[in-house]
């Protein structure tokens, strides 16, 4: 299960997604089985849902038990009471808090580099391009990690982290603002929590969650469905291009070039398809060229009278 | 010593202006989408000719959101969006056979598997949260005034435009 919440939060990277063959360990997945648990002591309390959860003979609810007799008041075995997570409508603390755990756990794979200079630089022109976003109240947080993969990542929240193999294919500080200004723009437009959001809420409705008490693997195995159905699911090519469009707005907001995004889908495209850096973006991502068409469609004249932007080549951190 | 710093510093500007934004003048290119040849890169100059999907164009220069072309049939400026660098996607598997053939594709494959040159399957399988790295990440945290200055240190002043619309 938490192998499919993963590739789901990050299927929205920009030039690639997760797509994971087997079953993981993230401990993403703690989140989800809080909200679950949380779900549950509801129901228990006497919540929205008269359920068999509620009868103290239960058999099937260990994992929420507690050694107090069940006839004991609940506030004492729930205490201190963890608030419910609202996949209906996260607070933006709840979205920062799951964007936290998906981006924990990609650090987990792929850490940041050891490079002070460079994390500071990136977060400089990262928080920049985004106060250029109708969320610039989000505390906007930017990472290089260690991978040679061209990719760059987004989580709810405001976390997003782009590989370094794809850093050290920048020119220009204009073509990071671009990259950086994509990601942003999942953020901002909640691509993937809409996604894990819609799975959450046709797989936990309250009446059904009385009936899968217990049995959390499975539950999460009937809510989100096979693998395949995510990946599916994850290839929403209208919010790539959709970021694609605001990716570059943002960044010539921002006083940057208004192609430093383009120039980097271009570079992306002439990547050796069977390079293993970009195995599973071509896979499971648009084409660069089809982006970069369907961005040429957009923008037709709608520049044409906006002042040339920078490009700032030479503040561009070289990593060593 | 001063003149070797001179020298290096020349060397420093000659491989930045030959570091492409975009390739040197006469780079293989596609169109991505049928568009019209102008006589100068602006929208209402003179119409010179017509691209057609995946013609072959040789790219001459950049000048803002335009660029130099030069195809069979004509020359002149289309906008930047329309040619994709690099030849037709069929020359571009073939490509590919040949960095497969001389073993360069396998190398990035074999090197992957260490987690740190890619993100194999395997590695986030086995990857766990790490509230070490995720402090780090933290701690790197900018305000939004934060930002502006560090635009104002680079002469990047913030410009009112609207989103664009998608296209069908
Ligand atoms: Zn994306």
């Amino acid at each position: 299960m938490n192998k499919l919440l993963f590739s789901l939060f990050l299927a929205a990277g920009i030039f690639g997604t997760f797509s994971i063959p087997q079953a993981q360990a993230l401990d993403f997945g703690k989140v989800l089985k809080d909200a679950v648990k949380d779900k549950v002591e509801e129901v228990k309390n006497g919540g929205e849902t008269p359920a068999p959860a509620a009868s103290p003979n239960n058999a099937s609810s260990p994992a929420v038990e507690t050694s107090a007799s069940p006839a004991a008041t609940p506030a004492v075995a729930t205490s201190p009471a963890q608030p419910e997570f609202n996949w209906k409508n996260p607070s933006q603390q709840e979205e920062i808090a799951l964007g936290r755990e998906i981006t924990g756990s990609l650090l987990g794979a792929a850490p940041l580099v050891k490079d002070e200079a460079l994390q500071k630089y990136v977060n400089q022109v990262g928080r920049w391009v985004a106060n250029q976003s109708e969320r610039a109240d989000l505390p906007w947080k930017f990472g290089v990690i260690e991978s040679n993969d061209l990719n760059a990542f987004a989580a709810p929240g405001g976390y997003v982290l782009i590989t370094k193999g794809l850093y050290q294919k920048l020119h220009s500080e204009a073509q990071l603002a671009g990259v950086l200004g994509h990601e942003i723009a999942h953020v901002v437009k909640k691509h993937q929590l809409k996604v894990l959001q819609k799975q959450q809420l046709l797989g936990y409705g309250a009446g059904k969650l009385s009936d899968l008490l217990g049995k959390n693997d499975k539950l999460a195995k009937k809510a989100l469905g096979t693998g395949a159905e995510i990946s599916a699911r994850s290839l929403d090519k209208d919010a790539e291009f959709e970021a694609d469009r605001m990716g570059m707005i943002l960044a010539t907001r921002a006083g940057y070039d208004a192609y430093g995004l383009a120039d980097v889908l271009q570079t992306i495209g002439q990547t050796n398809k069977n390079d293993s850096s970009v195995a599973l973006l071509f896979k499971t991502h648009p084409a660069p060229d089809e982006r970069l068409a369907k961005l040429g469609d957009s923008v037709g004249g709608n520049l044409d009278n906006i002042k040339a932007g920078k490009t700032l080549e030479n503040r561009l951190y070289k990593l060593n | 010593m001063r003149n070797c710093l001179k020298l290096l510093i020349l060397i420093g500007l000659a491989t930045s202006l030959a570091s492409p934004i975009l390739g040197l003048a006469g780079d293989a290119g596609t169109a991505l989408k049928t568009d019209t040849i102008r006589a100068e890169p602006f929208a209402d100059a003179k119409t010179v000719g017509s691209l057609a999907k995946n013609d072959a164009v040789d790219i001459l220069t950049k000048k803002g959101a335009w660029l130099q072309i030069k195809t069979k049939k004509s020359a002149g400026w289309v906008r930047l969006l329309s040619v994709k660098r690099g030849a037709s996607s069929s020359a571009n598997n073939g490509k590919g056979v040949i960095d497969v053939a001389s073993g360069r594709a396998g190398t990035g494959q074999v090197v992957s598997t260490t987690g740190i040159r890619g993100l194999s399957a395997e590695d986030l399988k086995a990857a766990k949260f790490n509230e070490e790295e995720m402090k780090k990440m933290e701690s790197h945290t900018l305000s939004a005034r934060d930002g502006q200055s560090f635009a104002s240190a680079g002469g990047l002043n913030a410009v009112k435009l609207a989103y664009l619309k998608g296209a069908k």
